[in-house]
């Protein structure tokens, strides 16, 4: 790895953001001490190559992440989290390079399960993709850096992104577990109970999605769904136009209860959205004929293709507004949801420490 | 060889580093293309098809380092 030299931490700071090493915000000044402490605690070789990050092809060792983690204020705590979600974008499917270099605005949401979060402190209730979260904010901004610092991506010249969003500074959150309904979001993808896992998602920003509850209509439950795929099915998201790719929806406490007393399974969320989220063949004819299959004008086109590609969690504060996620939808692999589990039984316990 | 636009000049630059072919020939077109109209289309194809088969041929230089 190539070593920086400046007078003192102001300096740093300066070489840094010269350098074109930061997202614009200061930084953590990742000295050789505060990276080596951030290794260690995963337990790992600092040499150890996770893989190339597109679009630049980068090696994502241990030491270049645990680099990137530092500036990013993380607490060796979060490596385990930040290394998960490495490998999860790693996967081929994942599609790295394609979407940092797509001109969409995309970037990656990550959703922790599992008792990490308890142990990191990841937020999952009011703003949880807000500010005030150390460990969200944290833990998405390393993840943001390694994509820019080892991935390569710059904006303007290999991250394509026309305008971007604020998640492209971070973007992580924990599934409320205790308040859902149903089983961990990472348990119905495979995880096995009690598992800490990150799924990732290259999403835009998050859609509110307004409805209020009516305990004594019997109708609340389809008013829900129905305002929820009708967010999804929002003809500017590239999912309506493309009818392909992955959607997340965070269902706040309050509407997950509507559905889950309902006697409604994630399973048959997912399914109801699937079938709900819809346009006709001739309204997005109207809008982008270019994307458009051939077919008849009535046909209902949908906007996602099954029903596991509307990835279903409970998060955020109860109330009124759920929010749902529109993806890229396209790369190689039109763009799916990953899944990674978080290896804790690696790390090494680091005292707590921010010099 | 490779068709960029203006606007994704620098990114054709990166890619192709990045993929280990610096020198693969880049032919630089106006931004946008897509869009344009088939009028428009069609008369940027006709400006540009002798040159595209020249640097194919190699009988031109592409424009790398414009």
């Amino acid at each position: 790895m190539n070593l920086l030299t400046a007078a003192d931490e102001a300096a740093a700071l300066e070489l840094l953001h010269h350098t074109e090493c930061t997202d614009g915000l200061p930084v953590v000044i990742p000295t050789r001490e505060r990276v080596a402490r951030m290794v260690v605690a995963t337990g790992l070789d600092g040499d150890l190559d996770l893989g190339a990050m597109g679009p630049g092809g980068g090696a994502a060792t241990i030491e270049k992440i645990a680099t990137n983690a530092v500036m990013a204020g993380c607490v060796p705590d979060h490596m385990s989290v930040v290394l998960a979600a490495i490998r999860a974008m790693l996967q081929p499917e994942f599609d790295l390079g394609e979407m940092q270099g797509t001109t969409h605005s995309t970037a990656p949401l990550m959703i922790v399960n599992g008792p990490v979060t308890l142990h990191c402190n990841i937020a999952a209730g009011f703003g949880a993709l807000g500010p005030g979260h150390r460990a969200n904010a944290s833990i998405g901004r390393a993840v943001r850096l390694c994509m820019m610092n080892i991935g390569g991506a710059r904006p303007g010249v290999s991250d394509m992104a026309l305008l971007g969003h604020p998640g492209k500074f971070s973007f992580c959150l924990a599934e409320d577990e205790a308040s859902s309904p149903w089983e961990p979001l990472a348990d119905s993808l495979g995880a096995a109970p009690g598992e800490s896992t990150v799924t990732v998602l290259g999403a835009e920003a998050p859609h509110s999605t307004i409805f209020v509850n009516d305990a004594d209509d019997p109708n609340s439950p389809q008013r829900l769904l129905r305002s929820i795929a009708a967010v999804i099915a929002n003809t500017g998201s590239n999912n309506a136009s493309f009818g392909a790719g992955a959607v997340a929806v965070a269902l706040n406490p309050e509407h997950a209860d509507v559905l889950g007393s309902a006697g409604m399974a994630r399973a048959d969320v997912q399914g109801e959205l699937c079938r709900l989220a819809t346009n006709r063949r001739g309204h997005l004819r109207q809008l982008n004929p270019g994307f458009v299959r051939p077919g008849d004008d009535d046909d209902a086109v949908r906007a996602v293709r099954r029903p596991d590609d509307v990835i279903v969690f409970v998060a955020g504060g109860s109330g009124l507004y759920s929010a749902v996620f529109p993806s890229w939808a396209a790369g190689a692999h039109h763009n799916p949801v990953v899944h990674e589990r978080i290896v804790t039984d690696e790390a090494c316990e680091i005292p707590f420490a921010t010099s | 060889m490779t068709l960029v636009t203006d606007q994704f000049w620098s990114q054709g630059d990166f890619v192709a580093t990045s993929s280990g072919m610096p020198d693969i020939p880049r032919v630089r077109l106006p931004h946008p293309v897509a869009g344009t109209g088939h009028d428009a289309m069609g008369q940027l194809a006709e400006q540009l098809a002798g040159k595209i088969v020249g640097v194919l041929r190699g009988d031109v230089a592409p424009d790398n380092a414009a």
